[in-house]
């Protein structure tokens, strides 16, 4: 017999699922989902990387850094807003769940987009240019850890208590510009000045870009478990936030 | 220390809107019970604070100050298990239009735990017994208002909650469809569930609710049963007449200067006299219409309304805004006399 607790856990976790399923077969075809989590990198990665002096692996290892940013940062400012625009937000928050269940199940709706999609560009890098990958456990680790923390950074846009998604899209996608280009993922790590290069070190896209180029190219600057223990790390703490900022606008009534 | 026959208690419950010292007060210290089984009616006037108490009871606010305590827990402390057992239609009907009737039940099942065994039976009983079951595979966009409210509502029962919170239930839809969700409103509490309904409708609640509370600038200004609270207010009783004058002549208007009158309306043909003194009046009218040579169609005397109720407690004197709504259009006197 299973004790309180464990049933418990239990139960959140299969609500944190039902919410995952749900927002999936709601949300992932939305135009706003396919434009910012789908098209964005691509557009990206084409704009700064055709006409330029490149391997495919190179490609690929940035390719993949970007879905994974791009993709699952995506998922909690448009559709948090757009839940609370709606009046379904309300159900999920008056649910008997807590409230850290729900969220996780919102990190894990960008974290399985993301992976979706990297997977489609692991597909397209392998297939159209013929790229190998050198360490496919570091790929697999690093696509997980970077989706989840990059969703887990769209969910503090999201729970900036607003029901228009275009309130804190445009902030979210400033801040992921910005963080693009002080990441190494254009300019890499080894060609940035110093003071570049420290500011470059408070991105997590930079570790995600270094195990990118871990598990593609076999080579980074970094340790790759170091990498692995940022991702982790930030994205634990960017969950912080959300709870946080949940809990403030239910006591102030925002 | 809590009593157990009361579904919810409410203490000392306040809400400000932003920071405690320099926000906006919403709900202003009120004080209240909701009985187990009962129909408990919260009515108000737009931005009285009724909405904003019914989210501090569903956990979607957190009170500034006070105490909520439902089915024995403290909302602040275990709001779990009255999670678990309360359903909740709010004002807007928050379905999920990319999904089948049959999927959003399913969804909300699932996030109220109900076991795998019984959903399906649940979710099909309930699409029958809200006439949804033909459209049990069709898309909630395509969906009338009527059927979404319909859905919303079985959505917040599919886990058999014995607490129900309705926020203005019925707004905004067809004579049918209100009828029958009053009537599902009524089932629901026959069926042991205790309803809390938010409504501005004030006919509404004196069908459905055992008990009203009127809220007014976030303080409660009633609570009681709605015939109570009609005896309360026999100072509003009035006549109602429907004179039809001769062609050409002057419409009733001098009904409004009869002795013991104290307040006027003119509702659409007939007139709404609010007296003190209903047994006086009366024979005063017929002798107005005699002298005027005006035919009477209906002569009644009424009971104050809840409307009257509510109106005098919300600081409206009753008649006085339809009153001056009527002398804003003094075109209208004159093309009723010409009938």
């Amino acid at each position: 017999m299973k004790s309180a607790p464990l049933q418990r856990l239990q139960g959140e976790l299969a609500q944190a699922w039902v919410v995952i399923v749900k927002d999936m077969k709601v949300h992932y075809l939305r135009p706003g989902m396919i434009m910012f989590g789908f098209l964005m990198p691509f557009f990206m990665f084409f704009s700064f990387s055709v006409r330029r002096e490149m391997a495919a692996a190179q490609g690929v290892a940035r390719l993949l850094a970007l879905t994974t940013f791009f993709t699952a940062g995506a998922a909690g400012p448009f559709i948090i807003p757009l839940e609370r625009r709606l009046g379904t937000y309300d159900r999920l928050l008056a649910a008997p769940m807590s409230l850290l269940t729900l969220l996780l199940g919102k990190a894990a709706v960008g974290t399985l987009f993301a992976i979706g999609v990297s997977i489609f560009s692991l597909i397209v890098g392998v297939v159209a240019f013929g790229a190998s990958i050198a360490q496919p456990w570091l790929l697999v680790a690093g696509v997980i850890l970077g989706s989840f923390s990059f969703s887990a950074l769209g969910l503090i846009f999201g729970s900036v208590p607003t029901r228009n998604p275009g309130d804190v899209q445009m902030p979210s996608t400033l801040l992921r510009w910005g963080l693009l280009f002080i990441s190494g993922t254009f300019i890499p790590l080894t060609e940035m000045a110093p003071a570049a290069r420290a500011v470059a070190y408070l991105s997590p896209l930079t570790y995600a870009q270094d195990l990118m180029n871990h598990a593609v190219l076999g080579m980074g600057l970094l340790s790759p478990w170091l990498d692995l223990l940022v991702l982790l790390a930030s994205g634990i703490l960017f969950m912080v936030s959300p709870v946080w900022m949940h809990r403030r606008a239910r006591r102030l009534g925002y | 220390m809590s009593n157990l026959n009361y579904t919810i208690e409410v203490n000392n419950l306040t809400k400000v809107y932003g920071p405690p010292d320099s926000g906006v007060l919403a709900v202003d210290h009120i004080n209240f019970q909701v009985h187990q089984g009962e129909v408990f009616g919260f009515l108000g006037p737009n931005g009285a604070g009724k909405t904003t108490t019914q989210r501090m009871l569903t956990t979607l606010l957190e009170p500034t100050e006070g105490r909520i305590v439902i089915f024995g827990h403290d909302l602040a402390r275990d709001a779990y298990p009255v999670k678990r057992q309360m359903g909740l239609v709010p004002e807007e009907s928050n379905v999920y239009t990319e999904l089948t009737a049959w999927d959003n039940l399913m969804f909300t099942a699932q996030l109220y735990r109900v076991s795998r065994a019984e959903r399906a039976e649940r979710a099909q009983q309930l699409l029958e017994t809200f006439g949804l079951g033909e459209k049990r595979d069709v898309k909630v966009e395509n969906f009338s208002k009527g059927m979404r409210r319909r859905l919303s509502i079985a959505m917040a029962i599919i886990h058999r909650p014995t607490l129900l919170f309705l926020d203005e239930p019925t707004p905004g839809l067809d004579a049918q469809s209100a009828r029958a969700i009053r009537d599902l409103i009524r089932q629901l509490n026959a069926e042991g569930t205790t309803i809390f309904l938010t409504t501005h409708q004030i006919e509404e609640a004196n069908q459905l609710c055992d008990r009203v509370a009127i809220i007014n600038h976030g303080r409660i200004a009633a609570i009681d049963t709605p015939e109570r609270l009609k005896a309360a207010f026999r100072r509003v009783q009035s006549v109602e007449v429907a004179l039809e004058p001769p062609a050409g002549s002057e419409p009733a208007g001098g009904l409004a200067a009869l002795p013991k009158v104290t307040t006027s309306v003119k509702m659409g043909d007939k007139w709404r006299l609010y007296t003190e003194d209903p047994s006086t009046l009366l024979p005063l009218v017929v002798d107005y219409a005699r002298e005027n040579g005006l035919k009477v169609i209906s002569l009644s005397t009424l009971g104050p309304s809840l409307e009257d109720v509510f109106l005098e407690l919300t600081g409206q004197q009753v008649g006085t805004v339809r009153h001056e709504m009527q002398e804003d259009k003094p075109r209208r006197r004159g093309m009723g006399g010409g009938r």
